[in-house]
């Protein structure tokens, strides 16, 4: 039998997308699929066909967008949500509060300070360990300067001088009458103990976002606290994920089946986001090849620019003009992943490390696998 | 609010303020001023004579997990 | 806070070990107790269930065993939600012994994280190359 042409490979890789259905949805890129061709996982095969594209990346090196290609959804898939509920990052975990006179209830205060995203030196958090928390198993490890980090927060509101004088002239501006009535993220301030001094130098551990507002205060109100950091996964609280969002959309495609000409191109152009579809003008050669073109050199016609930029909103498919003329579409195998840190990693360094996490999972299957395990024979 | 004039005898029994117990830190509800009050004295704010004062929070340690 | 799941009747969190100490730093011992083949299972069929796992790494193992020719069958599935259990069913053609045919599976899976970590590194010296020159 012979093997597929690429034309053929590309169509089987296209999920189609009708006005109400989707079609062609599952992978059939496996051995007894397809009479006569293999697909046996090949490693050379797969090194060739696989290719990634960086797309942008924030001047922050926290957002980042590029393109997996060539690979199958189990593993993007798999990739991402490592991403989000795997990857290890240090969140405060323990609230001791001293006194807190504000309104916002110590409970809800706590949960707060939890979601700060922190961030500091990265070796000195890659030397961060795990903190068991759980007193009660076997290896429990005490709490030491190699597994939490401290921070306290200590903040009183206060008048502002000639601030009583001015509430009585009437301003209510809390910006010009008090002190400290705004408690953010940058008020915290790092406790290193032992080694952290050296680890994490000058800046210690602060929040990647200072101007997180943490509480309001008014004057005699009073916050102070100790925290204690620790690092966890996504998987035990969200407050430890690493990523505000780790997404992957697939690829539109966009085939133009019979050329779509003058007003009508214009009518198209507009039923997508701009620049997805440009207008050309007709050639010469358009003109005599097809008979929608004949006579109209020089008119604008559709032709698909930068597909990525499509939301597949459909619209184009509601047109009676457009029927048959259009085919939408998505690459099964294209992903646009987009990820996008909360500060303590890069997110490149988070997608390097996803795939560590997904390899030493297999590894650590692979070392528990025990043949003697009671087999009926 | 007219000015207060604190009495030197007040409406209780002056015998039955317990001198020696420990004064506990309160808040007047009004002026905000610190009153500091034992056992058996008249709830009332020294400074502006207010009768509603709020009982400070302590400085014991609450611990909280952070979820 | 949720409680966490029991394991083998000792409390650990679901995958949270892996993610945070050095694999060297696990008992092997861990995830053998972690690893095990339901009743019923043969040579050539068996079913695998694996604790502390879930989805992540229960549909790319299983794609990536399909691939293998001598299966006749994969699927992976988690019988609850409440329960940190994967199940994975390998059925084999001919012969084809399920555990060297997990094993390659779990290999290949590693190789793949291998090449795709290659592919990201270039593809970013590649970027930032190109952006240091416009």
């Amino acid at each position: 039998m012979p093997a597929p042409s690429d034309d053929v490979l590309i169509e089987r890789k296209k999920l189609k997308v009708g006005v109400e259905t989707v079609s062609n949805q599952q992978s059939t890129d496996f051995p007894g699929h397809w009479p006569g061709e293999s697909h046996e996982w090949d490693l050379n095969h797969f090194k060739n066909n696989m290719r990634i594209e960086f797309n942008h990346e924030h001047a922050n090196k926290l957002d980042l967008t590029f393109s997996l290609i060539g690979i199958d959804t189990s593993l993007a898939n798999a990739l991402r949500r490592i991403l989000i509920s795997e990857v290890p990052t240090l969140a405060i975990e323990d609230v001791f509060i001293y006194q807190n006179t504000s309104i916002i209830q110590d409970e809800v205060l706590a949960h707060r300070l939890g979601l700060v995203p922190l961030r500091g030196n990265r070796d000195a958090l890659r030397w961060l360990r795990w903190y068991q928390k759980d007193e009660e198993v076997p290896d429990h490890e005490p709490k030491s300067d190699e597994n939490c980090v401290r921070l306290s927060l200590n903040i009183e509101c206060r008048w502002k001088e000639g601030g009583l004088e001015k509430t009585k002239q009437g301003v209510t501006d809390p910006d010009e009458l008090y002190e400290n009535h705004n408690v953010y993220a940058r008020d915290f301030s790092f406790e290193p103990w032992e080694r952290q001094t050296e680890k994490f130098g000058d800046d210690g551990v602060r929040s990647s976002h200072p101007d997180i507002l943490v509480a309001k205060m008014r004057p005699g109100q009073h916050i102070e606290l100790l925290m204690h950091a620790f690092k966890g996964i996504g998987q035990d609280h969200a407050k430890f994920s690493p990523v505000a969002t780790a997404t992957y959309r697939l690829l539109p495609t966009i085939d133009i089946l019979k050329p779509i000409v003058g007003a009508d191109a214009k009518k198209f152009a507009r039923c997508f986001p701009k620049g997805v579809i440009r207008l050309d003008k007709v050639t010469s050669e358009d003109a005599s090849a097809h008979e929608e073109c004949a006579g109209k050199e020089g008119d604008a016609k559709a032709v698909v620019d930068n597909p990525s930029l499509d939301t597949v909103s459909r619209e184009c498919l509601r047109h009676p003009e457009f029927v048959d003329k259009v085919k939408l579409g998505r690459m099964r195998d294209h992903f646009i992943f987009r990820i996008e840190s909360t500060g303590q990693w890069d997110s490149d360094e988070l997608f390097l490390e996803s795939i560590r996490l997904l390899k030493v999972k297999a590894a650590r299957i692979k070392r528990g696998l025990r043949r003697i395990d009671a087999l009926v024979q | 609010m007219s000015g207060y004039a604190p009495q030197t005898s007040q409406t209780a029994d002056a015998s039955a303020i317990d001198i020696h117990s420990r004064a506990v830190a309160y808040t007047c509800g009004d002026c905000d001023s610190d009153v500091q009050l034992k056992r058996g004295e008249p709830i009332r704010c020294r400074n502006c004579g207010h009768r509603v004062l709020y009982k400070k929070r302590t400085n014991r340690m609450v611990q909280f997990e952070a979820r | 806070m949720a409680a966490k799941p029991i394991i083998q009747g000792q409390e650990f969190p679901v995958i949270t070990p892996t993610s945070i100490k050095d694999i060297d730093e696990i008992p092997v011992s861990i995830d053998q107790e972690r690893v095990h083949v339901l009743p019923g299972s043969t040579k050539t069929a068996a079913s695998f269930q694996f604790d502390g796992e879930d989805h992540t790494l229960g549909n790319a193992l299983r794609y990536i065993i399909m691939k293998n020719p001598d299966v006749e069958f994969c699927g992976y599935s988690i019988p609850h939600p409440s329960e940190a259990k994967m199940n994975i069913r390998i059925q084999s053609y001919d012969d084809a012994d399920v555990f060297d045919i997990l094993e390659k599976g779990l290999q290949d899976l590693m190789d793949m994280c291998d090449v795709v970590t290659e592919k990201f590194t270039i593809a970013r010296e590649e970027f930032h190359s190109n952006k240091m020159q416009s």
